[in-house]
Formats: C-alpha cells, structure tokens, sequence
C-alpha cells in the first residue's frame, strides 16, 4: 500500500507540476490546439494542390498527420523543463540525493517516465476524443486494426521510454549531451514519421527506418490506424518492437549498473 | 561516550578523468588521444565518531572534505578503504544506508526545483514511508524551529538561499534518521539565518542526540558547536582531537592594540613588539600578562582606543597547516 503511494507520488510529479501553474497548462492545451488546426489545413490543402503518390487516401493522410500531432503531447511534458533529468543533477551535483533516498535512482527515473507518459497519453486520448468529433481524424480502418493499434502504441511507448532515457543516463560519463539529445530527438522525430508520415520517403529510407526504434512508437501503430499496414503483417513490426524492448531494457540496465557503481559528482 | 556510529577507515578516491585541451585543435586531439588525468581527492583519512557527538571536518578548499562526506554517506564508492555508517557499509546497501542517515549539501538543494516546498515535502515522506501522524508531528517541529511556514509554500527557485536551505535541512530530517551529514550548510548565509541554523544543529546533537558530521568554513560556527574537530589537508588527517587543545598546541598567544592620545610618551610596557603609525602591538602567549597588561592600561586616562585579541581560529588553523606542511616535507 505505503509501495503503491509510493510510486503514485514520484509519478505524478510532471503532471502536478503542470497542474499548479495554470498558465503553464493553458498554454500546452492552446499550443496544441493551434498544431493540430494548422496541421489539418496544411495536409488538406496539399492534397488537393498536388496529387498523392503515396498510396495514402486524403483521409487517412490528414488523419494520420493529425494523430502525429497528438504524438508530441504523448512523450508527456518535458523534464527538462522541472529540472529533474540525470543530466541537470549530474551537471548540478544534486544527482547525490538520488543515492541517499530509500528508492534507487533507476527506479525513480523509471517512475518518473512511467508517470510522465501516462500523464501525456491522458491528454492524447482526450484531445483524440475532441478530434474525432470535430471530424478532424477518421475511425479506425478496422477492429483489428483499431486493436494492434492500441498493443503497438504501448509497446512503442517503451522503445520511447528506453531511448530517452538510455541518453540521459549517459550522462553519467558524457556530461554534455545537447548533440547527442538533438540527433535522437531529430531522429526520433523524423524516423518516427512525426514530421512527415514514413509513407512519403523513398524505399530505402523506409528501409533503413524499418529496422530503427524509432518507427515503432508512431509509424507502426498510426500505419494500424490508418489501414496501411494490414493487421495480418503486423507480426514483423511487433517483432522488431520487441527485440529493441529487449535489447534497450538491457543496455539501460548496464548502463545504471555501471553509473551506481563510478557516480561522479561535480564540484565540492 | 556512546559507541562508534561512523567509522572512516583509511578512506581513499581518485577521481580519473580526461582534460579537454583549449581550441577547436585541442578538442579533436582530446578526442581522438584525450589526456588521461587522475586525482587524488582524499588520500588517507580515518577517524571515528560516537552516537550524539558532533565533529567539525575542517580543511582549506580542495582539501577533500566533501568527498570524505559522500564515502561516508554512501553516495561515492571509496577507491580504497572502508566507511562503516552503523556498522554497515554506506554504498552496498543504498536504500537501508538512506533510512539512517540526512544530508545536506549547503550548494545544492534535494527539493523539487518547481514544487512549492511543502509538495517537495510530501514526496519525500511518501518516499520514506513515514506514517502520517509522525509526519505531521516532526514537520510541525522542524517549522517552528526553522520557521518554514512563511515560506514553504514557494517554490525553491523563489527562495532565498537563507529560506531554501531551512527546507533542504527540514527535507533532511523528515524521516527522523540518526545521522546526519551537513557539507557548509550556512555558506553565503546572512549572519541572522546563520545564527537560526546554528541554534537548529545545536539543537539537534543538544537535544536529540543525533550524531552530525559538519563542515564549515566559519570559525565561529565551529567554536560554538563542535567539541570535536578534525582537520584535513590535500586529502590526509592533519588533526584529530578537541578544539582547545588545538588552540594551546597551535594557538599563536594574545595580541592588544593600543592608540594613545596625541602627544601622550606611551610607557614602556611588557610585551611591546611593535609601533605602526600612532598603534602600538603588545602581543605575548601567557594570558595573566595579557590580563595584568590590560589593567594597566585601562588606569591610564591617555588610552584613546583598545583592542584586546584573543586566538583567533583562523589564525591557528593557518598555523596548522603550515606546521604539518613542514614536518610531512
Ligand atoms: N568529480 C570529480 N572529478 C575530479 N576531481 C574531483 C571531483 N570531485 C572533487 N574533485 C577534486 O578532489 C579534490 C577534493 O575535493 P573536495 O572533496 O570537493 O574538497 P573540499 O570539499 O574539501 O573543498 C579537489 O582537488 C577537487 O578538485
Ligand atoms: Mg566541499
């Protein structure tokens, strides 16, 4: 029970820090309004000035860019912005209190995260909610669809979770890390078919982009919702989400192995 | 004296790193052959200390205080050697080690950057697992004596250093542990804040029995609550014992400053070694001169200012210093 408020507590912290600064949470909502109205208006009009050759149908095109939208608010609020990442407090030297507290440091990070995108996935589902009544994004291709869908946004939101945090641990040893956060936020941005859907890229960008993390915790799933990728191929895409699950969760763990073992601390 | 409750045993760590050379050139060189460099930030330390003491860890800047602190509290893993914090090895058991021991780092605050600190507070409790009741009892006790309430609905970043300190001591102590680490708890605090943080430590060790180790760079601090110090230079013991002995083996004696009236022929009295401009220095180690110097001089009605100087820490424990340095080389 104590374990349970426990881990509710470090959790909601994002989100609590949102909450009490209202200017903070009307900016967010009003930002994202604007992102998806524009979104919406760009994608339509490009549609009907230029003929589509990607295989994507206008509807599912608008709806999947404006689901893409919807993706920045699920990486949850930035923890930048609380000054609560390994690589403030290690640059800060607070990172010391991480290891005088009852709850590892790893366990936090990962609480923290957890409750971060679960705080985004609220506003994603809600402004999803408003979207498909205003008309702005369409119904799902399929139930199977609609299902796969919901697996494979869950499983990509740990491949999300891994990355990120695997940067920011690193820390630890790096201490800088602006150009590597810069290329994996590019990266997972673009790879993701946040910015463009994947379907416009040439082959071999989609190739490459095929055996990368990043797809699979935007492209894969919205791909689901859209009816692009059929429901019955979706086992490859689960597979590669799966051994990157694997593979990250390993690496992150070695990689808290070794930081709890040699923290450095900055400065007296 | 109570039993042992923080052990350093011949405590050492080394810091190994790369130097990043000046320029563009020099980072691609550091890049492809970075420059290995290795310190030594404590050499050799040992001392120990006993429930309800507590020990001033005193050192020039540099001198290895901190990382001392943080082997012992578990949050470094020592190179060599051992810390024992109540009988147990600080960093092998982090979250056991946690629930025994508070810290305060004076530069850095463990309070959520954006949270006002009473939520920074809550967290912290629910991350101890301390029943509600006890909560709200010490936190009532901890306000009254730091006196939060003002201000702990703020924010850290809104604080001053004064106030965010006050919390970061509350935040340390909330889970009630019997130990207690405080790296320059009152640095750049004004002498009014100082005072309350005093009295707060006082209290703790006075009236709690709680075993604190502290370090300051404030002499004063030291004298009024330390009966203990130990003193480290360039990461190795130089003085282990109480204060007042420290002060009769290294003490440098009593000094007066005298100015008489213009015109006066001051007098030739005992233990005169100097005259600069219209003040005459009387210095000597036997404090019945310094008190026989005085009287006389107070019966003299052409005394225009007096300034009677008792050791001053500072001074002794430049004088320290400069003593082990000579007999180490
Ligand atoms: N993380 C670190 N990496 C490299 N050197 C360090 C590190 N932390 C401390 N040092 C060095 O170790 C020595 C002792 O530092 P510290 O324990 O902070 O001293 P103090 O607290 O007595 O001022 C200093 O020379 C300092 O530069
Ligand atoms: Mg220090």
């Amino acid at each position: 029970m104590t374990e349970l408020r426990q881990a509710a507590r470090i959790a909601r912290t994002s989100a609590l820090y949102e909450v009490l600064q209202p200017g903070r949470l009307a900016g967010a909502g009003a930002q994202l309004g604007v992102q998806i109205f524009l979104t919406w208006c760009l994608w339509r009009a490009l549609y009907d000035a230029v003929p589509a050759s990607s295989g994507l149908s206008r509807e599912q095109a608008v709806s999947y860019a404006v689901l893409a939208t919807l993706y920045g608010r699920l990486r949850g609020p930035d923890r930048d912005v609380a000054g609560d990442t390994v690589r403030q407090h290690v640059w800060s030297g607070s990172i010391v209190y991480w290891y005088l507290r009852p709850v590892t440091p790893r366990r936090y990070h990962w609480l923290r995260a957890a409750g971060d995108q679960a705080y985004g996935l609220a506003w994603a589902a809600v402004t999803y909610a408003v979207c498909r009544a205003l008309g702005l994004i369409g119904p799902p291709a399929s139930a199977g669809g609609a299902a796969l869908f919901g697996l494979t946004l869950l499983l990509g939101q740990f491949v999300l979770y891994y990355l990120l945090a695997l940067v920011d641990v690193a820390c630890f040893w790096t201490l800088r890390n602006f150009g590597v956060l810069a290329i994996i936020r590019l990266a997972s941005s673009l790879f993701a078919g946040a910015i463009v859907p994947l379907w416009f890229f040439p082959g071999w960008f989609r190739a490459i982009s095929s055996w990368l993390p990043f797809e699979s915790s935007l492209h894969v799933p919205l791909s689901l919702y859209i009816g692009r990728i059929a429901p019955a191929d979706a086992g490859r895409y689960l597979l590669v989400q799966v051994v990157w699950i694997v593979l990250l969760a390993l690496a992150l763990r070695l990689a808290w192995r070794r930081a709890d073992q040699q923290i450095v601390v900055q400065g007296g | 004296m109570g039993e042992l409750v923080i052990e350093a045993l011949g405590l050492r760590k080394v810091f190994r790193g790369t130097a990043r050379r000046p320029g563009f050139g020099g980072a691609l060189r550091s890049l492809v052959a970075p420059e290995r460099v290795t310190t030594v930030a404590v050499d050799d330390v040992s001392f120990g200390v006993r429930a309800g003491e507590l020990l001033a860890l005193l050192g020039p800047n540099g001198a290895g205080k901190s990382t001392t602190i943080k082997m012992l509290s578990g949050v470094l893993v020592p190179s060599a050697g051992r810390a024992l914090v109540a009988g147990h090895v600080p960093h092998l058991d982090r979250p056991a080690n946690a629930r025994r021991i508070g810290a305060v780092f004076g530069q850095r605050t463990q309070l959520w950057w954006d949270l006002p600190a009473l939520e920074s507070f809550a967290m912290l409790r629910d991350i101890f697992k301390v029943e509600e009741a006890a909560y709200r009892l010490r936190l009532d006790e901890l306000a009254g004596l730091l006196e939060l309430s003002s201000f702990w609905k703020q924010r850290p970043r809104q604080m001053s250093l004064g106030q965010r300190v006050r919390c970061d001591l509350a935040a340390a102590l909330l889970h009630d542990p019997p130990i207690i680490f405080l790296d320059e708890p009152t640095i750049g605090m004004d002498a009014v804040v100082k005072e309350q943080v005093r009295e707060f430590i006082r209290y703790q060790t006075a009236e709690r029995g709680r075993t604190i180790i502290l370090t300051t760079h404030d002499m004063a601090e030291v004298s009024r609550l330390a009966s203990r110090v130990v003193l480290i230079n360039e990461g190795r013991v130089v003085y282990d014992g109480s204060l007042a002995d420290l002060q009769k083996e290294y003490g440098s004696g009593w000094k007066v400053r005298v100015t008489f009236a213009h015109g006066a022929v001051p007098p030739a009295l005992p233990g005169l070694v100097g005259t600069a401009g219209g003040e005459h220095l009387f210095a000597g180690t036997d404090p019945a001169a310094q008190r026989h110097l005085l009287r006389e001089l107070l019966d003299r009605d052409d005394v225009e200012d007096l300034q009677a100087h008792g050791d001053d820490l500072e001074d002794v424990m430049a004088a320290v210093y400069r003593k082990r340095a000579e007999t180490t080389r």
